[in-house]
This record gives structure tokens, sequence and C-alpha cells, in this order.
């Protein structure tokens, strides 16, 4: 019941950052963002062309009337059609966002759950070598530029000059057409094909985003580490494993799910752009950059409007779960 | 005579910091490499070294040799050169993001946290959110978007800037700002508690002098650490904005030159990638660790040791 | 004391990479199956956005459409120069004397695929108050038209139709259905041309019912008479299937224009005969990437066609001028250096005193010279051998080879380098370092672009100019690059113009005054001796007369410099051996239903 309170208290105080995230949204993505008439203008134009289509895109309404528009849509989350399509902005949303939950997903649990372990591993040798190396590698990890190990990848696993094993760019298209197909089959098409077109940007991804992960793991293991009741623990001869597991990683678990928490909402929606634009992954990142680049403004208030209330979503969510796991709130109260 | 105290304090910090910095041998290391970086930063924005890179040879994709170090590119410019150029850039670039950064972000911080609990901090924490809300990279598309056509009028000279070929240093600005208010503010709203603090409010003195006086100084630590973390994002944001075409807009820089080898490498020529990448990863790492060696060196809770 | 588990961390890294790598020894998904070859997959490298025939202004929207709907004309598959043939339409239309009256007679019995659209599911007859329907939607502001300015002032009453609120009940007097075989066109002036524009996918026949069910999806939901249906459409990859409802027609190699000469060798005699579309399915891969592109090809069992992408061509081919692959790959493919029918060229904007038209003759006279000497430092050789591979065709003036129009007497000095006559041009003209203009060369972001600008500023390093004075404007995207040359405020603007027509006409419209921003004359060229005669030109018959116009117009560009130009991309085409194809670019539509893929494939 103190929880749900909690909860509401905290929806309700969202309300003007859902206001202001969709207004700055406005402001720079609608009101002076991409103009889509000289894209689709055609090879020879008159200015009263240039007027027609002005129109018929609303770039003409007045300032007001242009953000209540918006407004609107954002409160009914109908975001109507893609200006260059003319197809659903719901229809392309709802083929993008599970492309790019699917392409984030294996890469974002390994990166945190080895992330966990080597920070464990690390911060179980403090100071001594294996810290020192895990450290060493992650500070290099940290170091290298996202570009440049997708390069790389790209090199050694996609192409004639390293293994090619792997596509170079694309996605899972659906399966050929066998009536005779089992259900077996067209799983194994989708699965080989999944791995073969997520493995290198999965890679890559581990790759960038473990080095961030272990140091910040470490940092929190360590700190909790200098911690009285450890050292009490210890000495009561408990063993080193169950003090790590019990109670260490459970009380770290709290800044580490804050931050899992708080990455989802990107993971889920905004999609990785980078990743998405190198290896030409249709998801939501991807189609969003290019909405943004052609000037399709109403995917891109959807994107921006969606990610932004999960994002607030989410930061409700780890207040909570802050709130439920973390000991000293509870026995406080 | 608080004021004095502070000062006091405050050297006396940075003095050790700085006998507990040059004791860190790797930090030492690092230190060097950023100043040799640095150097050549200078040396290339007088015009003494690295003049020609823009200069078309004969061929185009030359392998290395003793003219051309790393080779050259599709329009036979020498590849070292090149890079040494985006030294230039890079520092151009960091040290503008990581100066306007941190100095907004550690003035709005102060003030947020000094006037804790009130309007003007919900206000500015209300102005972070809305951005950490939408993802960086969407974010400076947009701004870059926004800022196409727009100019910077200094109303007396009558001098006209145009904004777009900087839509990428401010749209960097208005993202990395968030991070040092943020931990500025955690910190003021512990000082502001102190006593001499308080004894100054106490004999009237205006909260802005305060700011200005007593809480600004005592986050210097935590400003310098955050600007050279906003460097070394910066210059790493710099090849991603570049490589979708929202970068650099003038000279060359080590995005540029990355997003050339992609088409470079196919070929079989590695001069851009190994040239690029050689020297923003010295260099980003040489960062990282000063930055490292610099956060041990000024945490007060190991000042006393 | 260390009980904690150590190599966990490394285990677990590399189950997972063991995981990953092992699936590459894993057999591909149905790889045991007999290869479907009634398929024909064709490649292009990249995808429209909407199928809808008002807005099929790209090469992809295009080819779709053009596969999709009917057309009355199209062009013969395998005669070169292009030559029309009716389509939809029963022959080529009658003229009246005064070239201003156009009547079409159209083929009976053709009907639409079936469809929900119509009542019963089933096609109905393709009428002649079709095409006026579709002919009304270009002229229609609310389905953004991108080609309404081929038609624009030309027919009587359209223009007026539109003005008045575009009302589709309301008839046009230019435009009319006189029965349901039957279009008559009523012309303002002669328009030789107008045939021509009949071929392209913007006139196709669309019909309303299929509109009016899918409102702003009709883009994505195409219905039409073409010899294919659309059976699925994703940004990557489009499936077209035979019509069962295609009207019998069959392929004849001598009417197509087959040449022994220079055709023979590719199989296409088996052609002859065969019921069109000759391949029952025919997919579409749009694929943006050229690695990705190049890889599926060689693979062997994914697509049929494509592109040998510049990056690989030391790999692929043994001589570039004859194309000739390497061994391995002259076994698997059969190779051809396509040329594309169009231009790539650098516009002046006249417009701007400083570098174009001045009031005052005397600087008029300067600025001629400052563009001349500019010229004289363009490398087009050089820009061929580093980004076109050194195949791509350099020619003075505007009119591509193959043209009517085309000049052979016109020398190259214009589009040879030669710094000498820059130095000497700009001593002419009284430019030193100092007093020389500053230059915004404008383009798209990117980093080809980037390249492009800074051998451009090399060579202008090389006759003199100081190379902070040239600058380097760039926008984020096409729609703002355009925006910025439509308003005129570009000054250096490189620029690539396909034909949409077999006729010089096209490209010489692209320097008449009256076409100046935001039309398409981006120079802004406004010569009046020059607007003159291509105002003669436009309403003439093809001929000699004609002919000597285009010249002149031609020699004009050349002399004034509105534009360096100009050059003809190349590409170097694949495909495999046992498949029969001929690929072409504009102004050909959809080729996709002469593809035959046979059966004793060795692979």
């Amino acid at each position: 019941m103190e929880t749900l309170q909690y909860a509401i208290r905290k929806l309700i105080y969202a309300i003007p950052l859902l206001f202001g995230v969709t207004f700055l949204s406005f402001i720079l993505m609608v009101h002076f963002g991409p103009d889509l008439t000289y894209s689709i203008l055609p090879k020879s134009a008159t200015q009263e062309q240039i007027e027609e289509i002005r129109a018929e895109l609303g770039y003409d309404l007045p300032f007001l009337q242009r953000y209540g528009k918006f407004m609107k849509e954002v409160v009914t989350l109908d975001f109507g059609s893609s200006t260059s399509s003319g197809e659903k902005v719901s229809s392309i949303l709802k083929k993008a966002v599970p492309v790019s939950f699917l392409v984030a997903l294996p890469a974002f649990i390994l990166a945190n759950l080895l992330g966990i372990l080597l920070a464990l591993y690390a911060a179980n040798h403090r100071g001594r070598f294996p810290d020192k190396a895990v450290m060493v590698l992650a500070a290099i990890g940290m170091s290298i530029s996202y570009l440049m190990v997708v390069i790389a990848f790209q090199l050694i696993f996609c192409t004639s000059y390293g293994l090619n094993w792997f596509p170079v760019q694309g996605w899972v298209e659906p399966p050929p057409d066998y009536p005779d197909a089992t259900a077996g089959e067209i799983f194994y098409y989708y699965w080989y094909y999944y791995w073969s077109y997520v493995a290198v940007p999965t890679l890559a991804s581990i790759f960038v985003a473990l080095g961030y992960n272990t140091r910040f793991f470490r940092a929190v293991i360590v700190e909790e580490l200098n911690r009285d009741y450890v050292r009490t623990a210890r000495a009561y001869g408990v063993r080193n494993r169950k003090i790590m597991m019990k109670h260490v990683l459970k009380n770290a678990m709290i800044p580490i799910s804050t931050r899992i928490i708080i990455t989802l909402p990107f993971v889920v929606i905004a999609g990785n752009l980078v990743v998405e634009k190198f290896f030409g992954i249709p998801g939501v990142g991807l189609v969003t950059y290019d909405a943004i680049t052609n000037g399709d403004l109403p995917i891109v208030k959807a994107v921006v409007t969606c990610t932004a209330v999960l994002y607030v979503l989410a930061l409700i969510l780890t207040d909570i779960v802050y709130k439920i796991i973390d000991p000293r709130i509870s026995y406080s109260k | 005579m608080s004021e004095k105290e502070v000062i006091v304090g405050r050297e006396s910090l940075w003095t050790k910091s700085g006998r507990k910095l040059l004791r860190d041998r790797a930090g030492v290391a690092a230190m060097v490499v950023v100043g040799i970086y640095g150097i050549i930063a200078l040396l290339v924005s007088f015009g003494v070294i690295a003049q020609d890179w823009d200069k078309l040879g004969e061929e185009g994709f030359e392998g290395m040799s003793a003219a051309h170090w790393f080779g050259t590119n599709i329009n036979g410019q020498d590849i070292f050169a090149r890079a040494l150029q985006g030294i230039k850039t890079a520092f151009q670039v960091g040290v503008v993001v990581a100066i306007s950064a941190t100095a907004i972000g550690g003035i709005l911080g102060a003030i947020a946290g000094y006037f804790h609990r009130t309007i003007v901090d919900e206000v500015i924490m209300w102005i972070y959110g809305c951005i950490d809300a939408i993802p960086f990279y969407l974010f400076v598309a947009a701004v870059a978007f926004a800022l196409k056509g727009a100019e910077f009028t200094v109303p007396v000279l009558d001098l006209h800037i145009s904004l777009a070929p900087y839509a990428m240093h401010i749209a960097m600005i208005a993202t990395f700002w968030s991070s040092t208010c943020r931990i500025v503010r955690g910190e003021v709203i512990k000082i502001r508690g102190l006593e001499y603090i308080q004894a100054a409010k106490a004999i009237g003195v205006g909260p802005l002098t305060i700011i200005r006086r007593h809480v600004m100084p005592n986050t210097s630590h935590l400003l310098l650490v955050q600007s050279t973390i906003a460097f070394v994002g910066a210059i790493k944001s710099e090849v991603i904005l570049t490589f979708l075409g929202l970068g650099v807009k003038e000279g060359v820089s080590w995005g540029i030159m990355l997003s050339e080898s992609i088409n470079d490498v196919l070929r079989g020529h590695m001069g851009n990638f190994l040239g690029a990448s050689g020297f923003l990863f010295v260099l980003v790492i040489a960062f990282n660790m000063f930055a490292d060696a610099l956060q041990d060196a000024l945490d007060p809770k190991k000042v006393s040791g | 004391m260390m009980s904690f588990p150590r190599p966990l961390p490394l285990l677990g890294l590399l189950t997972c990479l063991a995981a990953v790598i092992g699936l590459t020894g894993c057999k591909k998904p149905f790889s045991d199956r007999a290869q479907d070859v009634s398929v024909f997959r064709f490649s292009d490298n990249g995808a429209p956005v909407t199928m809808d025939p008002v807005q099929s202004a790209t090469q992809y929207a295009n080819l779709m459409t053009t596969s999709i709907y009917d057309q009355l004309y199209e062009y013969k598959y395998l005669a070169r120069p292009y030559e029309l043939k009716p389509r939809l339409a029963e022959a080529l239309p009658e003229v009246s004397e005064d070239g201003l009256l156009y009547t079409f007679r159209i083929k009976k019995g053709v009907r639409y695929s079936d469809h929900e659209c119509f009542p019963g599911g089933r096609g109905r007859e393709v009428v002649a108050g079709d095409f006026v329907y579709s002919m009304k939607r270009m002229f229609d502001p609310k389905n953004l038209p991108q080609g309404e300015w081929l038609w624009q002032g030309k027919i009587v009453g359209m223009d007026e139709w539109k003005k008045t609120g575009a009302d589709y009940a309301q008839s046009i007097e230019g435009l009319r259905a006189l029965d349901d075989h039957t279009i008559q066109i009523k012309l303002n002036k002669p328009f030789p041309q107008l045939t021509y524009t009949f071929a392209m996918g913007y006139s196709s026949f669309v019909p309303r019912e299929a509109v009016e069910l899918y409102g702003k999806e009709f883009g994505i939901n195409p219905v039409g008479s073409g010899p294919y249906v659309l059976k699925s459409f994703t940004t990557k990859k489009a499936i077209l299937m035979r019509n069962p409802n295609y009207r019998e027609e069959f392929f004849n190699l001598e009417y197509e224009g087959y040449d022994p000469k220079k055709q023979s060798g590719l199989g296409l005699e088996k052609l002859d005969g065969n019921r069109l579309p000759i391949m029952d399915t025919a997919e579409v891969y749009f694929m943006k990437e050229e690695m990705s592109r190049w890889n599926s090809l060689n693979k062997g069992t994914e697509i049929h066609y494509g592109v040998i992408p510049i990056e690989l061509t030391h790999m692929v081919t043994e001589n570039l001028k004859p194309l000739k692959l390497k061994p391995d790959y002259e076994k698997k493919f059969t190779a051809m250096n396509l040329p594309e029918l169009g231009i790539v060229y650098l516009y002046f904007n006249m417009s701007n005193p400083i570098i174009g038209h001045h009031p005052d003759p005397e600087q008029n006279r300067r600025n001629l010279l400052l563009r001349k000497a500019i010229r004289a430092g363009y490398d087009w050789p050089q820009r061929n051998r580093r980004y076109y591979n050194g195949i791509a065709t350099i020619f003075p003036g505007t009119i591509p080879k193959g043209l009517d129009g085309y000049d052979e007497t016109l020398g190259n000095e214009s589009v040879t380098p030669d710094y000498e006559q820059a130095k000497r041009h700009l001593k002419e003209g009284g430019w030193t370092p100092e007093n020389l203009p500053e230059l915004d060369y404008n383009s798209v972001a990117g980093v080809r672009m980037t390249q492009l600008y800074e051998q451009f500023r090399g060579w202008m390093g090389k006759i003199g100019y100081p190379r902070e004075k040239i600058k380097f404007v760039q926008y984020a995207t096409f729609g703002d690059y355009n925006k910025a040359v439509k308003q005129k405020n570009c000054t250096l603007i490189g620029m690539a113009w396909g034909l949409d027509y077999p006729d010089a006409e096209n490209v010489l419209q692209l320097f008449y005054g009256p076409n100046g921003s935001p039309g398409s004359n981006s120079s802004n060229f406004d010569d009046p001796e020059y607007n003159e005669l291509f105002k003669k030109s436009i309403v003439m018959q093809p001929g000699p007369e004609r002919t000597e116009i285009y010249r002149q117009l031609n020699k004009m560009i050349v002399d004034q410099v509105p534009a360096i130009c100009g050059l003809s991309r190349n590409t170097l085409t694949v495909w495999h051996k046992n498949v029969v194809f001929l690929p072409s670019r504009n102004p050909h539509g959809s080729l996709l239903k002469y593809a035959y893929v046979f059966e004793d494939s060795k692979d």
C-alpha cells in the first residue's frame, strides 16, 4: 500500500517531466526540424508547388496550432501515417521495435552478466594482479571508439580479408515459401539467420560496453566490501564465497539494477542507432534516423514520445525497486 | 576570515594532490602523453607542421613509405599529416566542449544545490531530466537540424556568426553538462550545510556572492575531473557523429578518417584506419588514465592519507 | 580461502563465442532443397519508399510501378538507341497536323489483377477513364505528386482544373476519354516528347477503386494490370508474382531490336517466342550496401544480378576496357559495362553576381573568365580515375553520347585540365589571389562529398586560388541542400541528372532561363539568345534542323560556362551464367518480365 502511494506520487511528479520532454522534442524536431518539402520536391518545381506541399504537410500552420496538433497526437498516441510511404506509424513501429529488441538483447544481457562476473573477480582480488589486469583491459575497452571496433570486426568476421563467416549487413527475411516446410525447419531458419546477423553486432557491442560495465560494477562492489559488516562477518569466520554472494552482491545489486533498468528503455525502443546504421538492421534506431534525415515527422514524434514515456516510467520503476530491495529504507519505516 | 581559511585549505589540498599525482607513475606517463599531443596540436595550429595535409597526390592509395608514413588516401593526400591535423581538431572539439559543459554544469549545479528544495532546484533538475530522456544521438541529430540556419548575432559589432558548423559542439555541450550538474549539485547540498556558509548567510552575504566565493571554489576539484571526462567523451562522440554525418564540418578529423576507412579497408588499404584509430586510442587511453590519477589524487578521503 | 570461482568469467565468454562460432559450421536452412528455378532474383542499390505512381520519382519506385502497372508505351528491350513500342496502347498515337491533338487507342479486354477492391474481387477491364483519373491524380496536390512538371502548362485545361480545387468530377478539355478505349489529349503548344512521357511510371493506369480502398496506404498496396502483382514488400525485398490476368504477350526477338553483332553470346535467342513474363516470380532485393550485395551474388545461391563494388574491382576484373573478369569469376558470371543515360556536372550559380551574370559588362566578362579558369583547373580525368574506376565517359557540353544533338566535333578542351590556360584566364580577367571572391562549395554532408570537395580545392590550389577562399558548406540532408539550391543560396552546386526520356531537350532545359530555381535550372543561367533558341527547338519535330539547334545550344553552354560538364557514369554489372538478361537503366522501366533463368544450372 505504501509502495503504491509512493508510485502514484512519483507518477504525478513525472507529468512535468513528460511535458518538458515532449515540448523539447517539439521545438527541436518539429518546429526547427527537418523540412520534408524539399526532399519530395519534383525535379523541376514552381514556387506554387512548394507552397502546396507545405500546406499539405501542415508546415504553414502557426506555431501554437502545430504544437496543439502535436500534443493531441501525443495524448491520443495516434501519430498518423508516415509522410513518405503513407504507412501507419504504428505498423512501422510494430515491425521495428522487436527487431531493435532482438538485436540489443544478447549484447545487453551478456555485457551486464560478464561485467558483473569480471567485477566480482577483480574486486575479490583487489589490488593484486588479476584486479589490475582486469582494470587495464577495462581501460583499453573504454578507450576504443565504437566505430573502430565495428570496422575491425566487420573486416575480421565479414569479409574475404578475414574469416568471412557472417553477412556484412542485413536482417532476417521471411523464410522461403516451401509448402511442405516443417515447423522445425522454419524455426531453424529463423534461429540460423538471427544468429548470423546478430553475432557481429553483439560481439562489437559487448566489447565496447564491457569496459564501462566492469569498472562501474567493480567500484560498486569494492565500496560494499569496504563496509563494516563485511569485516565483521569475516571476523566471525563466514566463508568468503558466502559473504560475496549473500551480502555483498545482494547489496551491490541496488546500484547495479538501477543502472540496468535505466538503460532498458533505450534498449527496447530507441535502439542502438550506430549498430543498426552500420549493420543495416531495420530497427527503431535506423528507422528514426532515416525519419530525421528525411523529415518524416510522424515517426520522429512517435519514437521520441514513446522513449521519453518509457524512460520516465523506468525512473519510477527504479525508485520503486530501490525502495523494495534497499533494506535500510524498509527497516527505518 | 572564513574566506581566507577556505583558500588556505584549498591550496593545501591542491599542493597535496599535486604531490600525490606526481607519485602516480601511470598518471605521470599519461600526463606526458597528453602533453605531447597538446604540443603537437599547438604546432599544427600555428602552422608549423602538417600543413600539406590536403595537398593532392598524383595517384591515390599509395602504400606506406618514408615520404608517407601511413600511405595516402583516395585523393593522394598524406594520411600521417591528416592524422596530425586530427589532433588539432580533437583538442579543439575536446577543449571547447569540456570547458563549456563543465562551466554550465558547475554553475547550474551550484545554484541548484544551494537552492536545494526550492523552485530553482526543481527547474534545473527538470531541465536535465528532459535532456536525459531523449536518446543522445537522436538529440544531437535534432540539434544539428535545428541549428542549420541559426545565426548568432553580436549586436554592437553587427557580427553574424553561423551556428551550423558548431551544431555538433553545441549538441554535445547541451547533453554533457547534465552529469556535471548532477554531481556538483550533490556536493553543494553537502557543502551548504557547513558552518562557514551558514555564518556567511547569517551576516547577510547575498546568495550569489556565497555561491561565487564560497561554494564554487570548493567544487573545483570535481569540475577538473568532470572536464577530463567530458574531453574524452567529446573526442569519442565526434567519431560517431561524423560517421552519422553530423560531425566536424571543416578541416579533417579522426572521425572523417575512420569514416573514409570504411570503404578503404575493403580495397585492402588500412592507412586511414590504422592512422586515425592509433592516434585516437593513445590519446583517449592516456586521458582516461590521467583522469583516473587525477580523481585518486583529488579524492578528499585519500588526501589526508 | 579464495574459493571464488575464478575461471567463471572466462568460461562464460568462451561459451558464448563457441555458440556463435559453432553456428557457422551448421548447414544452411533449406540448403537440402532444390533451388527454385522459376524465380528471378534481381537486386538494386536502393529501396522505393512508395509505389504510388504519382510519386515514382526514383529508379527504385519506377522499377516497381512499371512492373505492376501498365503504361501506354515502353521501350523495346534490346534496341539501342532506345525505341518506343506500344504497351497498353494499340499503336503509336495519331497526331494532328499541327502537333496539338493526340489520339491514343488502348488494347481491349485488358484486365486489372484480381483484388478485393473490385466488385466480386475480380479485376475489371482497364479503360481510358482510368488514364484520365490517373493523370488527374498527378495534378492533385493532396497526393504530393512528383511528375507534374512533365505536363505542366502543356495540356489544355489541366492547370485550371488544379487551380479550381482539383475536383475529380470536373472534366478537363484537353484530357478526355472519348470512349472506353480512346484517349484524346489536346495540347497548348506542340510537345514532341509527349509520347515518351507516357512510358514513365508516372503515367501508370491506376484503378480508382484501389485508391479509394487504401487511402494513404495506397502507396504500399499497389493494384495494377502489369505483368506482375505484388505479393510482399519490405524495404529490403519485394516479391512479385505473375499476374494471372495478364494478357497474352509473346517475345519477338527481331521486333525488340536484337542486334546479332553486339548482342550475341548472351543467350537472348532463347527468349524468342516465350510468353511474358517468362518467370513466374521475380524477387527484387533492395541492397544499399554494395558489399553485402556482392557477397550475396557471389554465393551463387542468392541474387542473380548485381554490380561489382568499386572497392573490389581490382580483385574481380582483369581488364576494364573492354571488361574482362578474372577466370574464377568469368566461369560464374556474365559481365557488362552498363552506361547511364545521365550526366554528372558542377553548376555555377549564375544568379550570384560574384561569379555569374553581372549587369556591368566588364564585370560580366571577368566573371566568365573566372569560370573558364575554374573549369580549366577541373580535372575530370583524375576524378574519373579516382572515383569512377576510370571507366566513366567524359564529354564536353551537356548532351551525352548516343543522343540526337551529341556533337563529335566539339573539342575536348573544356573537359581537359590545363593549368597554364587557367592562369592565363585569371590574368586576362585581372584576377589575383587578393581579389578572387570567396566561393561556397555546397554539398550534402558525407565523407565522399568531403573527399570530392578536397579534391576540388586541391585543383583550385593549382590554379592559384587561395585555399581559405574555397569554403565547404554542408547540408545534413538532401532536402536541406535542395532547399538551399532552390532558394539560390548556393554557389557551386554538384548535381547529377538522369534523363527521363532519350531526347536532348531533357538536358538542354536544365539551362533554360524560365526554368530557373526552384525549377530544374539550378544554375539560373539566363541568356536571351539561348532562351530564344531553346524555345524554338522544343516545338520542333526531330530532324536535322532541330539537331543543328541542339548543337548550337550545347556549344553555348560550353562557351558561357554556366556549368562544368560533364561525365556519364558506368556500372560494372554482373549476372549468373544461367540467366538470360540484358540490364539497362533509365529510360527503361522494369525489365523483369524478360528475364529467363534456365534449368540446367551447373551450381
